[in-house]
C-alpha cells in the first residue's frame, strides 16, 4: 500500500476545502469497506485521504416527517434498524439488512454504500486484465470471459459491470435524493441520476463533480412505502451480492393497483428502474400470472451474455414473488 | 481397565482457544521481526527476461529483495509423492520460470508488512510469454494415462473380470458423466511462516499437518544438518490437506532471515493461496454401472479424467474407492491425468473420494430409477463382506448398519418416490435423497513417549498435530482412562520436532496411528510403575504410585505400526517421510462409512436451493471423543453442502489463474445455509485394524453428502445435476 497522507477535518466546510483543494488523487474515507478494499487490491492507490467520520453532523438519521432523512455517514446498520423504516418502507430496511454482513454493515455509511464499485473480477484484480474502467482504452475482458455476474441492462461495448449495491436500487424505486455539497455549493441530485451508465468512458461512475461530498438522502414518505419488499436472490442465504434483485412497491385502491415501484438490482450497469414494467401493473389486479408478465416486460430488453442469460427467466420470476411479497403488505 | 465407548468430555483446548491464549504459527514475533511479501507472475507460463527492482528498492524500509538471481544456492524442493517434503516438486523464485499465472518471482523483506507490499507493487517484471493451458478442458491439455505415469508408487488401472462384456449385455443400465471444478480449501489461518536463526540453528514456526517433512525438506533445500532445524507447530488453524507439505514461501522465508540476519515473518494473503498451493483438481468422471432384473450390480466401468500439473503427476486414487463403494459383478478402471499449467493439486478433504462418491452414488440413483426401486433398498442388496479387487474381507463394514440407523432416523418412509411428488406448504418442492461414502483405512507406524511425575503432571509426545480435528482431546480421553487421570492433567505435546518424530497428519489416519502408539505408552508407562513393585492399590494413578515409590517421576517410550509394517517404517517417520499403510493390509481391508440423507427444498420461482435437514451415521471405529468426532461430523457435513451447491474456482481459460480468489467471492456456505445436521455413530470398535478400534472419521464425514443432495433434488424436481456445484441456473 503506498503511503497517503491524512486528514481529520472538523467541519463540512473544511472537509470540502481540503478535498477539492487534494485533486485527482483524493478519497473520502467514510466506513472504509469498500475503499480500503480497493486499496489492498491495488486498484485504488490514494495520495490524500479525507476521512469525514468527524462530522456529526451527517450521521443523523430522522424518519418522523413527510420524508425520510438520513445523514451520509448513517451506518447501515443502524439504519436498517429503525423501526418506522421496517414497518414503513420495508424495501429500504431489507435493502440494507440482506447487504454485506453484521461486520460489514456496522462499519458501512450510507453515502460510501451508494458509491461502492463493481465486483467485476477484471476490475478489483488489476494486472493482467484488460478492463476499461481501472485502465481507460485497455479493452473489457469480461465481454468476452466469465461473465455471469455481469449486466443485462447499461452496457456498452467498453464496458458491462454491474452495480453491485442493494440500498440504491430499493432507492430509486422511490425517487430519492442526494443532497450534495461542494466547493460552488449545496446541490440536489435524484439518487437515479448519480451512477452514469459506461458508455465510453466506463471509469467515470457518477455525476458528482471534483470535491463534492454527498451529505444526506431524502426519501418522500409516500404511502407507496409500506407495500413493498426488496427480494433478493443471490447464491448463500447470507452474505453474498444479488444475483438477481428486486425492489417492488405497490399501493392497491379496491384491489386494484393505484401506483407502482420496480426496481432491479444485479443485472445493470447503474440502478436500474423497470418503468414501463411499472405502468403495466397501474390499474390492474394483481394475480401471479399479471405479477409473473410484469417481470417478463421488466426483462424484455435484457442484452445477455454467455453465462448471465439465465437472469432473464429468473428475473421475471424474481420480480413476481416481489410483487406478490409488496402487495401481500399493501 | 474400562472398554466400551469414550464418554464425552469438553475439548481440552477450547479455553485457550477463545481466550486467544493458543499462540498459531504466525502470531509468533520474534524480537527484530521483518516481513516478506510476494510478487506474482502475471503470466499463464513463460520465463522473466527482466525485473526491475529500482523503484522498490527506494521504498522506506525495504531490506532485501530475492529473486532467482540470488537463490542459486538453494536446492529445488521435492514432490511428496517422489519421497520428497513438498507439494509439488517445482520451486518459484529459484528459476527464472513461470509454471502459473500467479506463482511467487520475488520475495520482498521490509520493516513493516506496509512497506513490503507497496515494494512488492513497484516492481516491474517482464516476461517472456508461453502458451499454457490453464484447465481440464483447455486444448494444450496434456491427458496422459495414469498406468503409464512415470511415479515412484505407479497406480494400475483395476480389472475384475470383464466389465466390458458384462455391461454390454446387461438388461438395466446407466451411462453418465459427471464433472466438478477445482475447488480450494480456505483454512482459517493462511499458509505462512516465521524462520529464526540463532547461530547455524533455524527454528520456524507455521501452522502445518507435517512437522516433520518441513523439518527435513528445509534442511535439504537450505543444505544444512536436519537436527539444526526445528518445527514448532502446536496449533494448526485449519489444514484441509492445504498444510500437508512444504509450501513454497518456506524456505525463501528461512533464507531472507539467514541473509538478513534477523527474523522474517511471511503470510501468504488469501488471493496468493489460492494461486499458489495445492487444490482439489477438476475432474471428469464417466460411470457406466450395470444391473441384473434384482436390481444387483453386474459390472461397473469407471473412467475418470483428473487434473494434474505440467511438473508433477499427482495419483488419482478415485477408482480405488470406487470399486469398494459395492460388490460388483465385474469392475474396470481408466485413469487418465490431465497435465495443466497449474500449481500441483493435492489432497484437498477426501480429496479424492468427494468427487467419487458423487459420480458413483449418482449413478446409483439413475440406477434405482431406472429400475424403479428405492434407493435405500438398491444399497442395502449391493452391500459386500469381500473387497471384489483383492478377495480379501473387510475388518469392519457396517454402512448397511449406517443405513438402516439413517434411514430410521431421517424418516426416509415418509418418502413417496416419485420426482416432484412432494410438495410443501409453501409450494416448495421436497426432495429426499439418499447416499454412502467411504474412506481408506489407514495407519502408520508411530513413536510415543510419556513423562509422568509425582506431581500429578502426564505429559505425552506423539507424532501427531492438532489441527482443530480435536486429536488432542482425544489423546486425553484415551490415556486419561489408560492412567486413571482425569483429562486435564494429559499435556500432549504435538506438532512439534523437539518431540518425537513428526509424521504427516492427513489421510484420516491421525487416530489410527497415533492413538495405538499413546495406549502402548501408557501401558508400558503402566510396566514401568507395577515394577516399582509398591503394591499401590489397583487403580491408583500414575502420581500416587510415584509418592508411594517415592520417585519424582518416570519416563518410557514405545512404537506402534499398522499391521503388515515394521520397525523399518519408522526409518520413514524418523527421516521426515510418510509411511502409511492401507486399506489394504495383509489379511483385511479397512474402510470407514457414512450414509447421508438429505431434505431439499427447491423454490419453484427462483430455484433456490436449500438444505434444512441432513442426517448422517458412521461408522469409524470405536469413537475416541464424542464431543468433537460430532463436531468433525458437522464439519465434514457442512464441507458436503458448500461442495454441492457453492464451492468452485472461477478460471478464465484466457488468463490462467483464479478470479474469485477470495472470501467474498469464493463461496463457502454461511450459517443461514445450514439447517438441521444430526450425526449419528455406529461405536463398534474394529477388531483387526489397530489394538484401538479406531478408524477414520475427518475425511469420510464429507463423503457421500454431495450426491445425497443431488440426488434430492432430482427427487424434488425431475432435475438431474451431472456437474457441481448445482447453482440456480442449472434448475432454471
Ligand atoms: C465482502 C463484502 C460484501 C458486500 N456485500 C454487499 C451486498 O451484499 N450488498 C451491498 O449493497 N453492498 C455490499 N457490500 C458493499 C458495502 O455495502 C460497501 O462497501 C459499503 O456500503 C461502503 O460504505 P463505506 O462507508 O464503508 O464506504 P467507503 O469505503 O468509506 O467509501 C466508498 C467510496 O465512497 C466514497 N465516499 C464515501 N462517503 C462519501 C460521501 N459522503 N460523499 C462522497 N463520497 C463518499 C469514498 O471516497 C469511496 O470512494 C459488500 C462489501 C464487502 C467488502
Ligand atoms: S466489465 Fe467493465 S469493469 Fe469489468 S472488465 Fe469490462 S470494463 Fe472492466
Amino acid at each position: 500500500m503506498q503511503s497517503f497522507s491524512y486528514a481529520r477535518p472538523a467541519s463540512l466546510d473544511s472537509a470540502i476545502a481540503t478535498f477539492a483543494e487534494g485533486g485527482e488523487g483524493t478519497r473520502l474515507l467514510a466506513g472504509g469497506t469498500t475503499l480500503y478494499d480497493l486499496m489492498k487490491l491495488d486498484v485504488e492507490r490514494p495520495e490524500r485521504i479525507v476521512d469525514i467520520n468527524g462530522l456529526a453532523e451527517l450521521s443523523t438519521i430522522d424518519t418522523s416527517g413527510d420524508e425520510l432523512v438520513f445523514g451520509a455517514l448513517a451506518r447501515m446498520s443502524d439504519v436498517a434498524a429503525d423501526p418506522r423504516l421496517a414497518d414503513e418502507f420495508p424495501a429500504l430496511s431489507e435493502a440494507l439488512w440482506k447487504a454485506a454482513s453484521q461486520q460489514l454493515r456496522n462499519m458501512a455509511s450510507l453515502g460510501g454504500n451508494l458509491l461502492q464499485q463493481t465486483r467485476c473480477a477484471y476490475f478489483r484484480h488489476g494486472e493482467p486484465f484488460a478492463c476499461n474502467k481501472r485502465s481507460p482504452g485497455s479493452g473489457c475482458s469480461a465481454i468476452e470471459g466469465l461473465n455471469r455476474g455481469h449486466a443485462l441492462f447499461g452496457g456498452s461495448d467498453a464496458c458491462i459491470a454491474t452495480y453491485p449495491g442493494d440500498f440504491a436500487v430499493a432507492l430509486i424505486a422511490f425517487d430519492a435524493e442526494v443532497d450534495v455539497a461542494g466547493p460552488d455549493g449545496e446541490r440536489t441530485i435524484p439518487v437515479s441520476d448519480l451512477h452514469r451508465q459506461p458508455g465510453d468512458n466506463p471509469e467515470a461512475e457518477t455525476v458528482l463533480m471534483p470535491g463534492e461530498i454527498i451529505i444526506r438522502i431524502r426519501v418522500p414518505a409516500d404511502a407507496v412505502g409500506r407495500g413493498s419488499t426488496y427480494h433478493k436472490i443471490r447464491d448463500r442465504e447470507s452474505y453474498a451480492f444479488a444475483v438477481v434483485s428486486a425492489a417492488a412497491a405497490v399501493r392497491l385502491e379496491a384491489g386494484v393497483v393505484a401506483d407502482a415501484r420496480l426496481a432491479l438490482g444485479g443485472v445493470a450497469t447503474v440502478p436500474w428502474r423497470a418503468r414501463e414494467a411499472e405502468h403495466s401493473l397501474i390499474g390492474t389486479a394483481l394475480t401471479a400470472e399479471t405479477a409473473r408478465a410484469v417481470g417478463e416486460i421488466a426483462f424484455a430488453d435484457a442484452v445477455t451474455r454467455e453465462h448471465n442469460a439465465f437472469k432473464v427467466e429468473l428475473g421475471a420470476n424474481v420480480v413476481r414473488d416481489a410483487l406478490l411479497i409488496a402487495s401481500g403488505r399493501a | 481397565m474400562p472398554t466400551g465407548p469414550y464418554a464425552e468430555i469438553p475439548r481440552v483446548d477450547a479455553y485457550e482457544k477463545v481466550r486467544g491464549r493458543a499462540i498459531y504459527g504466525t502470531d509468533n514475533n520474534p524480537s527484530g521481526v521483518a516481513y516478506g511479501a510476494f510478487v506474482t507472475a502475471t503470466i499463464g507460463r513463460g520465463r522473466i527476461t527482466a525485473m526491475d527492482l529500482s523503484e522498490a528498492q527506494s521504498i522506506d524500509g525495504v531490506r532485501l529483495i530475492v529473486n532467482h538471481e540470488h537463490t542459486s544456492d538453494l536446492q529445488p524442493a521435492r514432490f511428496i509423492m517422489q519421497h520428497g517434503f513438498a507439494f509439488q516438486s517445482y520451486s518459484p523464485v529459484l528459476t527464472p520460470n513461470v509454471a502459473y499465472r500467479g506463482q511467487p518471482v520475488a520475495l520482498v523483506v521490509a520493516d513493516t508488512l506496509e512497506s513490503a507490499i507497496e515494494a512488492a507493487s513497484r516492481i516491474r517484471v517482464s516476461y517472456e510469454e508461453h502458451p499454457f493451458a490453464a484447465t481440464l478442458d483447455s486444448e494444450r491439455a496434456e491427458p496422459v494415462p495414469q498406468a503409464e505415469a512415470a511415479t515412484a508408487w505407479p497406480i494400475d488401472d483395476i480389472v475384475v473380470g470383464d466389465a466390458e462384456t458384462v455391461y454390454a449385455d446387461a438388461a438395466v443400465k446407466v451411462d453418465a458423466t459427471y464433472t466438478m471444478p477445482t475447488q480450494h480449501q480456505n483454512p482459517m489461518e493462511l499458509i505462512g511462516t516465521v524462520a529464526a536463526w540463532d547461530g547455524d540453528h533455524l527454528t520456524v514456526y507455521e501452522g502445518t499437518q507435517n512437522a516433520g517433512a518441513c523439518k527435513f525438506g528445509l534442511a535439504e533445500q537450505l543444505g544444512i544438518p536436519p537436527e539444526n532445524v526445528t518445527v514448532i507447530s502446536p496449533y494448526t488453524g485449519g489444514g484441509f490437506g492445504q498444510k500437508n507439505t512444504m509450501q513454497s514461501q518456506q524456505v525463501l522465508t528461512a533464507f531472507a532471515a539467514r541473509e538478513l540476519g534477523r527474523p522474517v515473518k511471511v503470510v501468504v494473503p488469501r488471493r496468493q493461496t489460492f494461486h499458489d498451493s495445492s487444490f482439489r483438481p477438476a475432474t471428469r468422471q464417466r460411470v457406466r454401472l450395470a444391473a441384473d432384473s434384482a436390481g444387483r450390480f453386474t459390472a461397473a466401468l469407471y473412467d475418470v479424467d483428473a487434473q494434474t500439473s505440467m511438473h508433477d503427476f499427482f495419483q488419482s486414487e478415485h477408482a480405488d474407492t470406487a470399486a469398494r463403494h459395492y460388490g460388483y459383478g465385474a469392475f474396470r478402471s481408466f485413469t487418465r491425468l490431465v497435465r495443466t499449467d497449474t500449481p500441483t493439486p493435492g489432497y484437498m478433504r477426501a480429496p479424492f473420494e468427494h468427487a467419487t462418491a458423487f459420480a458413483i452414488e449418482s449413478a446409483v440413483d439413475e440406477l434405482a430409477y431406472e429400475h424403479g426401486m428405492d434407493p435405500v433398498q438398491i444399497r442395502l442388496l449391493n452391500d459386500t463382506d469381500t473387497d471384489i479387487v483383492d478377495g480379501l474381507p473387510h475388518s469392519s463394514r457396517h454402512v448397511s448398519e449406517c443405513l438402516r440407523r439413517g434411514a430410521e432416523l431421517f424418516g426416509w418412509d415418509r418418502r413417496t418416490p416419485e420426482p416432484r411428488s412432494m410438495v410443501a406448504q409453501n409450494g416448495d418442492l421436497i426432495g429426499m435423497g439418499v447416499a454412502i461414502g467411504l474412506y481408506a483405512g489407514s495407519g502408520g507406524p508411530n513413536r510415543a513417549s510419556v513423562r509422568a511425575t509425582r506431581d500429578g503432571i502426564i505429559e505425552i509426545s506423539l507424532g501427531v498435530h492438532e489441527m482443530g480435528q480435536g486429536i488432542r482431546t482425544a489423546i486425553a480421553n484415551v490415556v486419561a482412562r489408560h492412567l486413571n487421570v482425569a483429562p486435564e492433567s494429559v499435556t500432549a505435546i504435538l506438532g512439534d520436532t523437539r518431540g518425537v518424530p513428526q509424521m504427516l497428519t492427513a489421510g484420516s489416519w491421525g487416530s489410527a496411528s497415533s492413538i495405538p502408539a499413546a495406549e502402548a505408552v501408557c501401558e508400558a508407562l503402566r510396566e514401568a510403575l507395577d515394577a516399582l513393585g509398591t503394591n499401590a492399590p489397583e487403580g491408583a494413578s500414575p502420581a500416587e504410585i510415584l509418592a508411594l515409590a517415592d520417585h519424582d517421576e518416570l519416563s518410557v517410550e514405545a512404537a506402534t505400526f499398522a499391521p503388515g509394517q515394521n520397525r523399518d517404517a519408522l526409518g520413514e517417520i524418523d527421516t521426515g517421510h510418510v509411511a502409511p499403510s492401507g486399506p489394504v493390509y495383509p489379511d483385511f481391508i479397512t474402510y470407514s462409512y457414512a450414509a447421508h440423507f438429505v431434505e431439499v427444498r427447491v423454490e419453484q420461482t427462483t430455484r433456490r436451493i436449500r438444505v434444512p435437514r441432513v442426517v448422517s451415521v458412521f461408522d469409524c471405529g470405536r469413537v475416541l471423543s464424542p464431543r468433537t468426532a460430532r463436531s468433525q461430523a458437522i464439519g465434514g457435513v457442512v464441507w458436503g453442502v458448500g461442495g454441492a451447491l457453492r464451492e468452485a474456482g472461477e478460471v478464465d481459460p484466457r488468463y490462467g489463474g483464479v478470479l474469485n480468489a477470495d472470501m467474498a467471492e469464493y463461496l463457502v456456505p454461511v450459517n443461514a445455509d445450514i439447517g438441521s445436521i444430526e450425526v449419528g455413530f455406529i461405536d463398534e470398535p474394529d477388531p483387526m485394524v489397530n489394538r484401538s478400534g479406531v478408524k477414520g472419521l475427518g475425511e469420510v464425514v464429507l463423503v457421500g453428502v454431495a450426491p445425497a443432495i443431488t440426488n434430492a433434488i432430482y427427487h424434488a424436481t425431475g432435475v438431474r445435476a451431472r456437474h457441481l456445484p448445482v447453482r440456480i441456473e442449472d434448475l432454471v
